[in-house]
Formats: C-alpha cells, structure tokens, sequence
C-alpha cells in the first residue's frame, strides 16, 4: 500500500514537473502589454489563449523560455531589448459534446526596442483570431502597426 | 463524430469530383471540376474595395494564417481519431487578377485514395478581378459543406472587415 502511495506521488510529481510549459519569469523592464479577448463558438464550448516565448540564436533557432497564460484580460511582461524574440499564440479550443480539440497557433518574430513598448491585441471570437502588434515609444506615446514577421525571414534581413 | 464526418468529406471529395480516378492537379482543373461536384460549389460576389486592396490583403494573410500544420483529437466511446494536416496557401497578383489557392495534404488520419498534386489536393481557390466603380468580384471555388470558418476569413479579407486568421481546426 505505502509503495502504492509513493509511485503515485512520484507520478503526480513526474508529470507535473514535465509537462514540459513553464511560466515565462523575465527580469528585464515590462515591454511587452497584452491584452487579451476570447469568446468560444457554441454551447459549452471552451478556448485557452496562450502565448510561448522563445529566444532566437545567432542561426535562428529557437530556445523555449516559457509560456504566458493569456486568461487574464491584461498581462505585462519584459522581452529581452535588441534581441530577436519569437511568439507563438496559441489558441486551444475543446467541445464538451463532440468531444473534440484542436490547437491553433500563431507565430510572429519581434525584436524589441529599447525605449519602445509593445502592444498586443490577441482576440479569437467566432472562430477567427487576430494577432496584432503596435510599436509605442516610451516617452512621446507615438505608435505604429507593426507587419506580421516569421522566422523565416530570421537571417534576410542583412 | 464530427471529425470522422471531416475524413469522410476528405474521401467523398476526390471521388465525387474526381470520379475515384483522377483528381484535379491543378487550379485550373480544379476550377473546372467544382461546377459539377457533389460538395463543392462556385460562389461569386462584390466587394466595395479596390482589387489592389484585395490583392494586397490575400498577399500578407494567406502566408500568416494558412500556411499552418493542425491537429485535431476525437474522441468517443469506441473511437479516439487524430487527424493532422498541411495546409498551403499560394498567391499570384497580376494586373487584372489576384488568385488565392489552398492545399490541403492530410499527414496523419486520412487516406488519401488518388493522385495527390504536390503540396496537397485544391481545398479552394478564390479569384479577385478588378470592375467597374472601384469594386472587385470574387469567384470561390469551394466546398459546399463545412469549412465554413476559412470560407468566412476569405471573405472577410476581400471585404476588409475583421482582418483575422480562420482556426482551421474548426473547419
């Protein structure tokens, strides 16, 4: 009974320690605001907004840092400046009657400015989600859409 | 159940339109087999919006949300169905005529029976030509059923309103 109990709490812990999602931690000063809306689409119907935070190396390859859970409306959190970060939103829906799920996710590249914030609007309403992103300077409050990157283009720059 | 519905208009697809044999391997194949297609149909509208707006908005959208690889889990009593999915967009902008096709190569949990093209059988083709007053018609080619959320996006980017991306697991 006792080795019974200890291989469960073994087990609990094991798949809770490697789920292999952490909560993204940062130091850096809070850059990044996102503000977040989802409405699922019929009767007991359910969507999770998330987003992965990655950082991107010298040959464009990603390092998982960890996820920002987007149930709150608003989240602030600091991205590394002058540094290629990459976002992967992802939107996790399930039926209770069909039973079903499915994952969608959207990814975008952003290097952060310094002096600059970053406003993020995340909906998925109707079953169509929307990602966008405004580039705010800190001090005079001017602001521009920024264009969808991929990390594709990672490297083409120059 | 809703899932194995999907698979099954997966199948019905090339072998109603495709007469089990063969399969269009292109747009323009694909174009002329929907007209007379069991679960595809060809719908035809205007947009109050210039085609170079429409061509623009096909341009940065299709990239951004089609080009996606889903997975979807059924589950029930007596079944438990995983079904992922390539989907690749392509689009090509000349003076008078932006065309918007879609790809879909099913990786896991279909079986695909004939000729599949490269980069997967035409799930929907969207041609944009500039008229009169500014406005643009658009030809969709499409299914009849389902897929009602990527019909609607598309829609949306022609017109303009909600700019957004369909979740292809809701298809």
């Amino acid at each position: 009974m006792l080795g019974r109990v200890v291989v469960l709490i073994l087990s609990a812990g094991f798949i809770a320690g490697c789920s292999g999602l952490r909560p993204y931690v940062s130091d850096y000063d809070k850059n990044l605001y996102i503000t977040t809306r989802t409405e699922a689409s019929g009767f007991l119907a359910n969507v999770r907004a998330a987003v992965d935070i990655y950082s991107v190396d010298s040959d464009c390859a990603r390092q998982y840092q960890g996820t920002i859970d987007l149930r709150k409306e608003s989240v602030a959190v600091g991205l590394p400046p002058d540094t290629l970060s990459s976002l992967s939103f992802t939107f996790e829906s399930s039926a209770f009657l069909t039973n079903s799920r499915g994952t969608m996710s959207y990814d975008t590249v952003l290097e952060p400015r310094d002096g600059y914030d970053y406003d993020v609007n995340v909906s998925y309403i109707d079953n169509i989600y929307n990602v966008s992103i405004r580039e705010r300077n800190s001090s005079s409050g001017e602001s521009r859409e920024l264009v969808a990157n991929f990390l594709d283009s990672c490297g083409n720059s120059d | 159940m809703r899932y194995q519905a999907i698979a099954l208009f997966g199948l019905a697809i090339p072998l109603l339109s495709g007469c089990v044999t063969h399969h269009p391997q292109t747009a323009q194949e694909f174009r002329e087999a929907v007209p007379g297609a069991f679960l595809a149909k060809v719908e035809t509208f205007v947009v109050d919006r210039s085609f170079e707006d429409v061509a623009k908005t096909f341009q940065s959208k299709a990239p951004e949300c089609l080009n996606v690889r889903v997975k979807t889990t059924s589950q029930s009593n007596t079944s438990y169905q995983v079904i992922v999915t390539d989907y690749t967009p392509t689009v090509h902008v000349s003076a008078d005529k932006a065309e918007l096709h879609l790809q879909q190569h099913h990786v896991q949990g279909v079986l695909n029976i004939t000729e599949e093209p490269n980069g997967g059988y035409f799930l929907l083709v969207a041609d944009a030509y500039p008229i009169a007053g500014g406005q643009t018609q658009v030809d969709l080619y499409r299914p009849s059923m389902g897929y009602k959320v990527l019909v609607q996006a598309i829609k949306n980017w022609a017109t303009g309103d909600n700019i957004g991306c369909p979740d292809l697991t809701k298809i």
